[in-house]
């Protein structure tokens, strides 16, 4: 009864790319040789990751450590190399689906300003706390005299790719101000993206391969919640959150400010499992490294020896601090 | 959806040709030019000058008929009576494709492979969803036995597979 055989490949691949779920995919190159054979050759699970992920098309290798070739064709090593991409790309599509969603904020990096450093700096943001004892936790921009000048907060991410299905933030209300104003902003938009290698004569900047849209804040004290229309794949790490449009003057000085108590991102981090590597050539695609062969339920644990020091990180904010206010 | 076929056979009764098809195992059909070329293969043979009868030496009557009803139902798609469809109307289609693929895989198959030979892209895309669906959430084992596939894997080749994707075979029913 084997009509399988009898189907053209144009038609099977249109059957087994139907096949979105990437456990069904594995399953299929389980059943037999030349299924197998279909699912590697044709590099389903690769196609599968950038249909559900377009994002992911900015990855088109696989490099992994390289075992003593034991075989010195040409023809096997095209095999081992795209079997390599299925085992690879199939665990990659699994985990961007169903590793489980936990807070994926690794480290706040810096703000465009900051009034008082550092009581009122980035890291502040990193605790959901409003008030940490009986002094209050937020991070404030510096005043403006007009209320169109924007705002941008960035952070680390973990791991290099990161599936992002929420972004959350909670203005900061000042309870110990006349008034009790709320320093919020009329929109946030996000955007994810990776450091820019090309250009090493300006360091730290950034290439942003992701904008959301513009999301209206609420002038109101409490986590506000902007869940992404589909979940987004950050490749390279890093997010940059923009707040547009301040809403609140601050009494004393009558300057525009904008305050915010915390920040948190919702996803999926694949840290434990792949890096990123940088792109080799002109297509600037960068390749993918698999550390790990992880189940996917424990993809989104802490990588070991990842973060970057504390310390190192306050240094240099302050040091930005004091390039932007020259004493 | 009966008063729209209703109408949309006048419409073609006032503009088209008839072609017959004849199936492998002798079986006629009459249809309008216009569902007829739903199937591209079909509509390069016209172009080329093809008239009167065609024979499907690929197809038997009893796929060849339930091929018709598919390219009537959608004949409206991408022809020359294209109209903005409404919900309701997309909404019966839906549920008449459903139908239509309720059917044993075998005969699942032979639709598949008429599509294929007809080349209607809807069809084929039908059918291959159809086909994905008997695929999905199932073990290798179960889909060796309902596509009737020999395993051809040594003990260890598929005991690498698992190995290979033990995250794939761990929840598998």
């Amino acid at each position: 009864m084997d009509f399988v055989n009898k189907l053209d490949t144009d038609t099977f691949l249109s059957i087994l790319s139907r096949l979105h779920d990437p456990s069904d995919l594995v399953r299929a190159s389980g059943v037999s040789r030349s299924w197998r054979d279909f699912v590697i050759r044709y590099g389903l699970s690769k196609n599968l990751c950038f249909k559900l992920f377009h994002q992911l098309t900015c990855v088109d290798r696989v490099n992994e450590e390289s075992s003593p070739a034991s075989s010195t064709s040409l023809i096997d090593d095209t095999t081992k190399l795209l079997e390599r991409e299925h085992r690879a790309f199939a665990l990659l599509a699994k985990g961007c689906t169903s590793s489980p969603i936990r807070s994926c904020i690794a480290d706040a990096i810096s703000a465009s300003s900051t009034d008082n450093f550092p009581e009122e700096s980035i890291i502040k943001t990193l605790d959901e706390r409003v008030k940490i004892g009986a002094t209050p936790s937020y991070w404030s921009s510096s005043g403006q005299h007009k209320a169109s000048v924007p705002e941008t907060l960035l952070y680390k991410l973990k791991g290099d790719l990161c599936v992002v299905t929420e972004f959350s933030i909670h203005p900061f209300q000042a309870y110990f101000q006349p008034g009790s104003p709320i320093y919020s902003s009329h929109y946030v938009r996000f955007r994810l993206g990776h450091l820019d290698n090309k250009n090493s004569l300006e360091k730290n900047n950034y290439v942003w391969t992701y904008t959301s849209q513009q999301f209206a804040m609420a002038q109101e004290n409490r986590l506000q919640n902007f869940k992404l229309p589909e979940p987004v794949v950050c490749v390279g790490g890093y997010m940059l959150i923009e707040f547009l449009g301040r809403v609140q003057t601050q009494e004393t000085d009558g300057l525009y400010y904008i305050c915010m108590a915390h920040v948190r991102v919702m996803g999926r981090s694949l840290g434990k499992s792949f890096r990123l590597v940088d792109p080799e050539d002109v297509s600037g695609k960068f390749g993918l490294k698999v550390v790990s062969y992880c189940d996917p339920k424990e993809m989104g644990e802490e990588e070991v020896g990842q973060r970057p020091s504390r310390q190192r990180r306050n240094l240099e904010q302050l040091l930005h601090f004091m390039r932007r206010h020259p004493v | 959806m009966d008063q729209n076929l209703v109408d949309l056979t006048e419409k073609l009764s006032l503009s088209s040709n008839k072609i017959v098809l004849t199936s492998s195992d002798g079986d006629s059909f009459e249809i309008h030019e216009a569902v007829a070329r739903k199937s591209q293969t079909i509509a390069e043979m016209l172009d080329a000058g093809c008239t009167g009868t065609i024979p499907l030496h690929n197809v038997t009557g009893k796929i060849l008929d339930r091929v018709i009803d598919y390219c009537i139902t959608h004949v409206k798609e991408d022809g020359p009576f294209e109209e903005e469809e409404e919900a309701e109307e997309k909404e019966a289609k839906k549920k008449w494709d459903a139908e239509f693929v309720k059917v044993d895989l075998e005969t699942i198959f032979e639709l598949i492979l008429a599509a294929n030979y007809l080349n209607i892209k809807g069809l084929i895309g039908l059918t291959s969803q159809a086909v994905a669906d008997h695929i999905k959430d199932k073990t290798p084992e179960d889909v060796r036995e309902i596509f009737g596939i020999e395993n051809d894997f040594t003990p260890e080749e598929e005991e690498a597979v698992r190995n290979e994707h033990a995250w794939a075979f761990e929840d598998s029913k």
